[in-house]
């Protein structure tokens, strides 16, 4: 930052001068936060590593295994299932509710008579805790429920089956309350993004001639690209960290069907007491996690320089 | 069983790692390596402190008084921390390996209390069982560590059973089964009347299903097989545990279909509307029940399969166990013979709203004829064994739900299923 100051043109010898001795505060600003990140995330993250090379209970001391952990994920059925869960995960939840939210954004951008309104109905969801927005879909779902009833309703009973319960349908039933809640927070970073587009674009390219879907193809979408990277951002995070509503409505199951990385995480660490192979779990999520979104970040950065 | 109920109480403690995300979960398992600290009080021979997990409103309530009544003796001062169960057991093993643990826990006996007598974690309370010489031998050999001294004092117990409404077996004129044969043909009656003869509750708590391995295993292969195989002595691939699936698999297609998606506390539901026939459960099941539906319960136990097999029934038992490192342990030991006494046993009976039998022999359970036949069956038990959980250990107990829920779905692929199981069991006791 101080980097920026000192190049400003304005006498700059005075300037370089202060720049070179740092400011007590600033380096307290810069320090003090540091030192909490470093005791509080860093040092456990870096921990986080050296565990997934060991074997530990919880209670006896950690023996290291070296790369024991990773090869016996790499012949684990269930991680394997849990990393396919994970990737429909994040295309059908990630995928949709861009789409979703962008197009709910799209069409709620006007002001228009009671558009307030439909704003404040699609972001609802997100206002719930996820718990309750899980016991609100288990009603859903139960046998004789909502869903079941309304399927008898339209003559489609044969379709009934328990939801929850049912390894072909577990995964989706539980996608589906998710997306109901994201697609109203990305609803809401789309909005912001479209309310910044400088109305004088769209003005000269409708001069120009430009039909709405080239405008929204050439104006809106590459105005937006700030707003795609936090989006992006948050959908792979949310996707790879998707817990509590998973694990809300089937903990994984049946027979983990529904099993996703976190979960499975979760269940090794804290139900079987392998901490070890759970730490390795996490440090593929973390490195999936890094991968798509340094993919992305460097891609974009590219496109800047 | 009823303390080991993941549905509801699991939550409190996913949603604080939910919101770690990837990287944060590392460093939440870290956080428990690196800094092993736990409560601080009950130092010295101050308060002695015990970490209850009995937090639904009456066993809370009871646990209170039982303490105020102990305070109120002078033999010494304790303080009650109620913890939410599922956090109480995920903590357990931090409380007893950090530095200044707290004195007392309520706890299982059995395989869990004993793995953690092994790694020396627990106060020697052979004192205590002096003073309780009128208790069973089996409560004995149950609270008895591998090197032989007593590690546990057991507080209570329950049954499972098939229970069902008598008015409901009235109306439809049928009888309670003795024999497997003469369940099946209940099993049969039941059904051809248009009614799901079995209910279960496997949604959220499919470890329900492990009472009926538990029971079959029992009573085809024997108590002592049983405790081998959770220990991991036997194989869960073995011909003598695909026999179990085998008998299982005669009463399936009697099995509630809705059962799989909703939870045991609306299949308790669904057994008192009469929309089932009838449900192997634990007597913790009656905490769902509404009071006037209580008068019309009955149960009877699971049906003998093989006469030459001593008769084993289960009966977790519930109680306490003390950290080797308090800084009070005569304080410890004196609240443990308070509790263990006739006088708190019967104040916590009296308090609590279960069905359960205290575990002193010369204190009064209920006298209701629901208790007075729970006790009269296991009085005529050759073999008590615990639950699923409680004779291996909880890290075990998803491999069974998985294999069993996986089992009731596709009973066709048991020889895959028994495999898978046993891999991931091995796993479970490798470390």
């Amino acid at each position: 930052m101080t980097a920026t100051i000192s190049t400003t043109p304005v006498t700059p010898t005075r300037r370089r001068r202060r720049s070179a001795r740092l400011s007590p505060l600033l380096v307290a600003f810069v320090l003090v936060p540091f030192a909490v990140e470093s005791v509080w995330v860093f040092w456990p993250a870096l921990q986080g590593f050296w565990f997934s090379l060991t074997r530990w209970d919880g209670m006896s001391p950690p023996t290291f295994v070296g790369v024991d952990n990773y090869v016996e994920m790499a012949g684990d059925a269930t991680f394997r299932g849990a990393l396919l869960n994970t990737v429909i995960w994040l295309v059908l939840f990630g995928g949709l509710s861009v789409l979703g939210g962008f197009g709910m954004a799209l069409v709620l951008q006007r002001e228009r008579r009671g558009v307030g309104f439909y704003r404040a109905a699609l972001f609802t969801p997100v206002v719930f805790s996820l718990v309750v927005t899980a016991l609100v879909w288990r009603v859903f779902y139960q046998p004789d429920g909502i869903a079941d009833t309304l399927l008898r309703a339209v003559g489609l009973e044969q379709l009934i089956r328990p939801w929850l319960a049912d390894p072909q349908t577990a995964l989706y039933a539980v996608i589906l309350p998710a997306l109901w809640r994201q697609i109203g927070y990305v609803m809401v970073l789309f909005l912001a993004g479209l309310k910044a587009i400088d109305p004088a674009l769209h003005e000269a390219a409708r001069m120009d001639g430009a039909n709405s879907w080239q405008r929204l193809r050439h104006v809106t979408i590459p105005q937006l690209r700030g707003v795609n990277a936090v989006v992006l951002s948050v959908i792979v995070i949310d996707s790879l960290r998707s817990f509590d509503i998973v694990w809300s409505l089937t903990k994984g199951g049946p027979y983990h069907s529904s099993e996703l990385l976190s979960t499975y995480m979760y269940s090794t660490a804290f139900q079987s007491l392998r901490l070890g192979y759970a730490s390795a779990i996490a440090v593929v999520i973390f490195v999936l996690a890094l991968a798509v979104i340094l993919g992305y970040l460097v891609r974009a950065f590219r496109e800047e320089a | 069983m009823s303390d080991f109920d993941p549905g509801r109480r699991r939550f409190l403690g996913h949603l604080g790692l939910a919101g770690l995300g990837a990287l944060g979960a590392s460093s939440f398992l870290s956080a428990c390596a690196s800094s092993a600290s736990g409560p601080t009080t009950g130092n010295g021979s101050g308060a002695v402190t015990i970490q209850s997990n009995l937090s639904s409103p009456q066993a809370k309530a009871a646990m209170e008084k039982l303490i105020a009544n102990f305070n109120a003796q002078g033999k010494g001062t304790a303080s009650l921390n109620t913890i939410a169960s599922e956090t109480f057991r995920t903590q357990l093993p931090t409380y007893l390996t950090s530095a200044n643990p707290p004195d007392l826990y309520t706890w299982y006996a059995g395989s869990v209390a004993n793995d953690y007598a092994s790694r020396n974690l627990l106060l020697d309370v052979s004192d205590v069982w002096k003073s309780l010489g009128d208790y069973p031998q089996s409560l004995r050999t149950l609270s008895t560590d591998a090197s032989g001294k007593q590690i546990f004092v057991p507080m209570n117990n329950y049954w499972w059973g098939f229970f069902y409404r008598k008015s409901n077996f009235a109306k439809w004129g049928v009888q309670e089964p003795k024999t497997w044969t003469e369940f099946l043909a209940l099993c049969e009656t039941l059904k051809g009347k248009g009614v799901p003869p079995i209910g279960i509750g496997l949604g959220d708590t499919p470890w329900v299903a492990s009472a009926w391995f538990d029971y079959l295993n029992i009573r085809i292969n024997g108590a002592p097989f049983h405790r081998e195989l959770l220990a991991g002595k036997q194989r869960f691939d073995d011909p003598k545990v695909k026999a179990v699936f085998t008998r299982w698999r005669e009463a399936l297609p009697y099995f509630d279909p809705k059962g799989k998606a909703y939870p045991f506390q609306e299949a308790t539901t669904a057994l008192l509307a009469g929309k089932t026939g009838m449900f192997l459960i634990g007597t913790f099941f009656a905490d769902a029940a509404p009071k006037d539906a209580l008068g019309d319960l009955d149960f009877f136990r699971f049906p003998i399969i093989d006469p030459a097999v001593p008769l084993a029934e289960e009966a977790p038992t519930d109680g306490f166990f003390a950290s080797a490192k308090t800084a009070n342990p005569t304080g410890t030991r004196a609240l443990l013979t308070y509790l263990s006494g006739v006088e708190a046993q019967e104040a916590y009976v009296k308090a609590s709203s279960g069905i359960v039998l205290p575990a002193n022999p010369k204190a009064k359970a209920s006298d209701s004829p629901l208790v007075v036949k729970g006790k009269a069956m296991l009085d005529e038990a050759k073999e008590l064994t615990q639950f699923f959980n409680r004779d291996s250990s909880d890290a075990l107990q998803p491999t069974a739900d998985t294999a069993l829920t996986k089992f009731i779905d596709k009973p066709d692929q048991i020889d895959a299923i028994l495999r898978e199981w046993q891999t991931s069991a091995e796993k479970v006791f490798k470390g």
